[in-house]
């Protein structure tokens, strides 16, 4: 049985966040909701001054608190490593939202997509109203749904449960790369099995000194940053007079 | 299971219908699915079959990756759709493309809520309200296509009948290469020397530079892999312009080989990713770059196999002290001497420092660690530098740094376009009456050519002034213009000091626009057209370069338009040359007709076929085996189109040397060309170059007009009123002005370093912020001598005290219902054109977008 696990190698990160855009794309994912997210800093003061940028989502820690605190099972491993979440039993506690230490947890308090309930039309006659726009190309809400998330986990969430990354399990499935690692443009995100000592995500982890986030906490999440996102030198000197 | 499956189903059902749900139905129901749930949970056997492989076309889904052509921003990538059931579903890089190849970046995305925004016009419309303005809504009510054409048909008939159809003007926006269809032949077939590109607002002032040293008007390529120093001046290519793509592909490993340094006021996000930031004062790059120039030459670094040396191996290139030019021999460049006596004797890092606010030290590490990385040192220059007033010798100047350290056309360097073997649309010579002759001879509207406007595009003249044109039109200079038809431009939202836009539009008296939304333009329009989306409604083709490779990429009908959209540059033109065909003026059709399928021989007989067959026309040399040039080979036209992109030889390095289109042949330091075409110019106005140059607002005098040079930056307004210097710049997630619709551009726009999520900022340094009591998130209006507007202020480290830089993108008062807050009305944040007066460099036609106003900022 593989053990999944996502590398990031922030030298190769650009910031640019097609990982996010791209996983709300793939994953019919609610404005304001962010299965794949970004922390970012800026350090210094002017002139010496740097920002950097970290890619998160959700850890899929091997002792996962989001699964430990849920009162149904909702929130399940799967035997890959897969932190799954099933929306038939979440009862909408929000338990693991709040002991997840990422913040990668999202609850849907609304009706999903409003935008796209709207029935206004922007010119009488002229311009289509958005669930006008959605029901003439036949799509379930989002003209651009993508009908390949509902494989494995409802296409769209409904309001009143929690959803998150799933390492878009309905992908790998079918021997694809979770989204956010296709369609990075710059290869920073390299995905594979960890039980696999020959897969590209353990030559990485053997090569590069990794970190991972808040890792003292015994989470034993499973993503890994190798590399810095800024490269800068400086000029050595003695202590820095 | 069977079971289970439509009892979830049910369930998702009720939820989705949102039926209040209390918390203990909702645990009863999740307790009688849980069965469904472990099932799903243990037959989930995933395995791990292709993973090695970047993406597969047919593993799974129901969808094809279909091939298209990306045109949100100028990096033009070749990508690809993925369409389930008819829909647009996915974005991505087109594997088969050598230029930036699968890979993406995160504007792409973003086409899928453009190609479905239900703001978009589904059908033509026309103002009901004869009242134009900002104020005046203009009431627009559908039509149906058969009388919006005939509309347009008789304005231009009226023109024609009354022989003054140079008072016809077309204005054309974002283009495929389809554009002469409608951009050229039909306005020259219709007798008008009006057909107004969006070039000069584009960064016309960039390809100056290059032009006036290696004789290439054009975007460069820049070979990061192979540099092993990349200097960047006001570009940022991890966001924006040019092959963004690729770039980001290419970084990681630049990184690794290259030191990386950055000219610009904001850390940008290539800044923060580079190795050395100089934040150099708005408007001082120039200086920067001659000071590099001083000490790449005293420290002895210029690439001797490029320039020469002196004829005895000494240096003599001492501050202060002038060179003999007979002691220096060049190889490939021209006037190096020359250069150094005018220009770079005294223009030291000390010297510098005091201009750009850059240390003297950091200027001197940056330019040995440049000059000593050479030839395969990159001196990369954006829009920053150059779209300034007086940006043209700036541009020359840190372009020239490429020719001190020979990356001019090397390894590791600087390049210019591969070779590419489309063809050009036939001649319309023979279709243009004695009405449309006459018609053609007038003067342009914009006034290029003009003493005050030389525009110097390879010719006097050759170039554009877009932004002018709006006076051009306001003062019926040289004459009025009646008939106009703009396509996918935003003229009063793009161009500085939009406000003549609105005036200008509103006094023509027929203006009809072509556009996906209706946008600033539109509101100014008497009739609406509404226009296919590039990436997946359309015949098109465009060009684009970069990773050594020249590309030409298709786009194709992938999807069936949700509405009545037609093509703008070829679908439309036909159906108006039809009905002008109708009323008795055949020529524009007659021509149509003879764009002729190469595959059949047939001539086009309605506007879809006349779609397909230019583009196939333009394309024969590429996918014609029969007429194979170089490149990729394909096996007929299908082939092409299934592939999607056409990639040109490899770059011949270093074959330009001393074989340049210049006047000396050579990489000119001392423009021999420049020298040339100012004096034409002169000439024709029968004036002097330095009549020529102060009309234009520069300061160089005698041999200094044809040398790159410092000059101070000419910035409006005045310090005490308006302390702070304005920097203009773009977002990573801007498809040119065109995003500011789309719920993820607001929803990511903090993925721009500074920027902040759905709220327009203006960064501020908090030293600055402290002396004006501001605190992140307070309103605020900043104020230029020519205009205001008011978003929200954000403290940020990224900028240089003195200066606020904004991203250009919202501020849209029109456009969709979350472009503007309120549509017609309020806009979403601020424009900052709305901040930037209407100035020019004068010498490449350019608009001024940097280093051009200051601002002052209130709290409101």
């Amino acid at each position: 049985m593989p053990r999944y696990a996502m590398v990031i190698d922030l030298q190769r990160c650009v910031g640019c966040g097609a990982c996010s855009i791209a996983c709300r794309n793939e994953n019919n994912v609610p404005d304001g909701i962010y299965w794949s997210n970004k922390i970012t800093e800026t350090r210094g003061t002017f002139p010496n001054v740097r920002y950097h940028y970290i890619p998160t989502l959700c850890n899929h820690c091997g002792n996962a608190p989001c699964v430990r605190g849920c009162p149904t099972n909702a929130m399940h491993k799967l035997d890959n490593g897969i932190t799954m979440h099933d929306p038939d039993k979440c009862i909408g506690c929000k338990y693991c939202e709040f002991n997840c230490p990422y913040g990668v947890i999202y609850f849907n308090w609304r009706k999903p997509h409003q935008f796209w309930r709207d029935d206004k039309a922007l010119i009488k006659g002229a311009t289509s109203a958005p669930a006008e726009e959605a029901k003439k190309v036949g799509a379930k809400v989002v003209p651009y749904y993508n009908p390949e998330r509902d494989e494995t986990l409802p296409g769209i969430r409904p309001k009143g449960v929690v959803e998150k990354c799933t390492f878009c399990d309905h992908r790998v499935k079918k021997g694809q790369l979770p989204y956010c690692v296709e369609a990075c443009p710059a290869d920073a995100r390299i995905f594979g099995d960890l039980s696999d000592p020959k897969s590209q995500v353990s030559v990485l982890l053997g090569k590069f000194r990794p970190f991972r986030l808040r890792e003292q906490i015994g989470t034993e999440p499973h993503i890994f940053y190798i590399r810095d996102f800024n490269p800068a030198h400086y000029q050595p000197t003695k202590g820095g007079v | 299971m069977k079971e289970n499956k439509t009892k979830r189903k049910t369930m998702m059902k009720d939820l989705f219908d949102d039926i209040k749900v209390t918390r203990r139905s909702f645990m009863k129901s999740a307790s009688a699915a849980t069965g469904s749930a472990v099932v799903l949970g243990t037959t989930f056997k995933p395995t791990l079959r292709a993973l090695a492989e970047a993406s597969e076309t047919s593993a799974g889904g129901a969808g094809t990756w279909e091939s298209a052509t990306c045109q949100g921003c100028t990096s033009w990538c070749s990508a690809q759709v993925y369409v389930v059931d008819g829909r647009a579903v996915k974005v991505r890089g087109n594997p088969n493309s050598k230029v930036n190849g699968s890979a993406g970046c995160p504007r792409s995305h973003l086409a899928l809520q453009q190609i479905y925004d239900p703001d978009r016009i589904k059908t033509p419309m026309k103002r009901t309200n004869p009242k134009k303005g900002r104020n005046e809504d203009p009431q627009f009510v559908p039509i149906s296509w058969d009388e919006a054409l005939n509309t347009i048909a008789d304005k231009i008939m009226e023109l024609r009948n009354n022989n003054e159809t140079h008072k016809y003007m077309l204005m054309r926006g974002r283009y495929t290469y389809m554009r002469d269809v409608l951009y050229d032949r039909m306005t020259k077939i219709i007798g008008s020397p009006n057909n107004i590109s969006h070039s000069a607002i584009c960064a016309e002032a960039e390809k100056f530079g290059p032009y006036y040293t290696e004789a290439y008007w054009g975007y460069r390529q820049y070979d990061v892999k192979r540099a092993r120093y990349i200097l960047l001046w006001g570009a940022d290519p991890l966001a924006a312009n040019r092959q963004v793509s690729y770039y980001s592909s290419a970084w990681g490993d630049a990184i690794d080989s290259a030191t990386i340094a950055i000219a610009e006021p904001r850390l940008s996000a290539t800044a923060a990713k580079a190795d050395e930031w100089l934040p150099v004062k708005p408007g001082s790059d120039g200086a920067l770059a001659v000071a590099i120039a001083h000490i790449l030459l005293t420290e002895g670094l210029w690439y001797k196999d490029f320039v020469g040396d002196f004829i005895d191996g000494e240096n003599r290139f001492v501050a202060g002290q002038y060179v003999d030019a007979e002691m220096f021999e060049e190889k490939h460049t021209n006037g190096i001497v020359a250069w150094w006596n005018l220009e770079l004797k005294d223009k030291t890092a000390e010297w510098a420092a005091k201009i750009t606010g850059v240390p003297a030290e950091q200027i001197k590490r940056v330019a040995v660690g440049y000059g000593q990385a050479a030839p395969h040192a990159i001196s990369w220059l954006g829009g920053g530098p150059c779209m300034q007033v007086r940006g043209a010798y700036a541009s020359m100047a840190v372009h020239a740094l490429n020719g001190i350290v020979g990356a001019v056309d090397n390894i590791g360097g600087t390049l210019t376009s591969n070779k590419e073997y489309t063809s050009k649309f036939p001649k319309p010579d023979d279709f243009m009456d004695e009405i449309a002759k006459t018609g053609k001879k007038h003067g342009k509207i914009d006034h290029r050519g003009r003493l005050e406007f030389p525009a110097l595009n390879k010719k006097p003249g050759g170039g554009v002034v877009t932004n002018n044109a709006a006076d051009g039109i306001l003062n019926a200079d040289p004459n009025e213009i009646k008939v106009a038809i703009g396509y996918m431009n935003n003229f009063t939202f793009s161009c500085p000091q939009p406000e003549r836009w609105e005036r200008a539009l509103a006094k023509i008296p027929f203006l009809a626009h072509i556009t996906t939304n209706a946008s600033e333009f539109s509101w100014f329009a008497d009739i609406v057209l509404p226009d296919t989306h590039h990436m997946a409604e359309k015949w098109g083709y465009v060009k684009s370069i970069g990773n050594g490779y020249r590309q030409v990429t298709l786009m194709h009908p992938i999807v069936e338009p949700v509405w009545e959209y037609q093509t703008d540059e070829t679908e439309i033109p036909w159906l108006i040359a039809e009905k002008l065909n109708e009323k008795g003026f055949s020529n524009l059709l007659d021509h149509y007709k003879t764009y002729k399928d190469p595959e059949t021989g047939k001539a086009p007989t309605n506007e879809k076929e006349f779609a397909l067959y230019s583009l196939k026309y333009a394309t024969q040399n590429l996918w014609d085996p029969a007429k194979y040039k170089g490149g990729d080979k394909f096996n007929g036209w299908e082939d092409f189109v299934k592939t999607g992109v056409w990639n040109s030889d490899p770059y011949p390095y270093r074959k330009r040397w001393g074989k340049m289109k210049t006047k000396t042949t050579k990489f000119e330091f001392y423009s021999e060309t420049l020298k040339d075409v100012l004096g034409q110019h002169a000439e024709k106005h029968n004036t002097t170059v330095d009549n020529v140059l102060e009309v234009c607002n520069y300061q160089a005098r005698g041999e200094m007009a044809f040398i790159p040079h410092y000059e101070e930056p000419f910035i409006a307004g005045d310090e005490k009123e308006y302390p702070f210097i304005h920097v203009d710049h773009k977002s990573r997630l801007n498809r040119e002005g065109r995003s500011a619709n789309c719920t993820w551009y607001y929803d990511f726009k903090d993925v721009d370093p500074g920027d902040v999520a759905w709220q327009d900022v203006a960064k501020i340094n908090p030293q600055d912020a402290k002396g004006l009591g501001l605190k992140d998130g307070d309103k605020i209006r900043l104020t230029s001598p020519s205009g205001s507007l008011t978003c929200t202020a954000k403290l940020w480290e990224g900028v240089r005290p003195g200066t606020v830089a904004k991203c250009y993108g919202q501020g849209h008062w029109a456009y969709g219902r979350v472009a503007s807050i309120e549509f017609g009305k309020i806009p979403r944040g601020g424009s900052s054109n709305d901040l930037i007066p209407a100035q020019y460099d004068r010498l490449s036609g350019s608009t001024a977008y940097y280093a051009t106003t200051r601002i002052k900022i209130e709290k409101v």
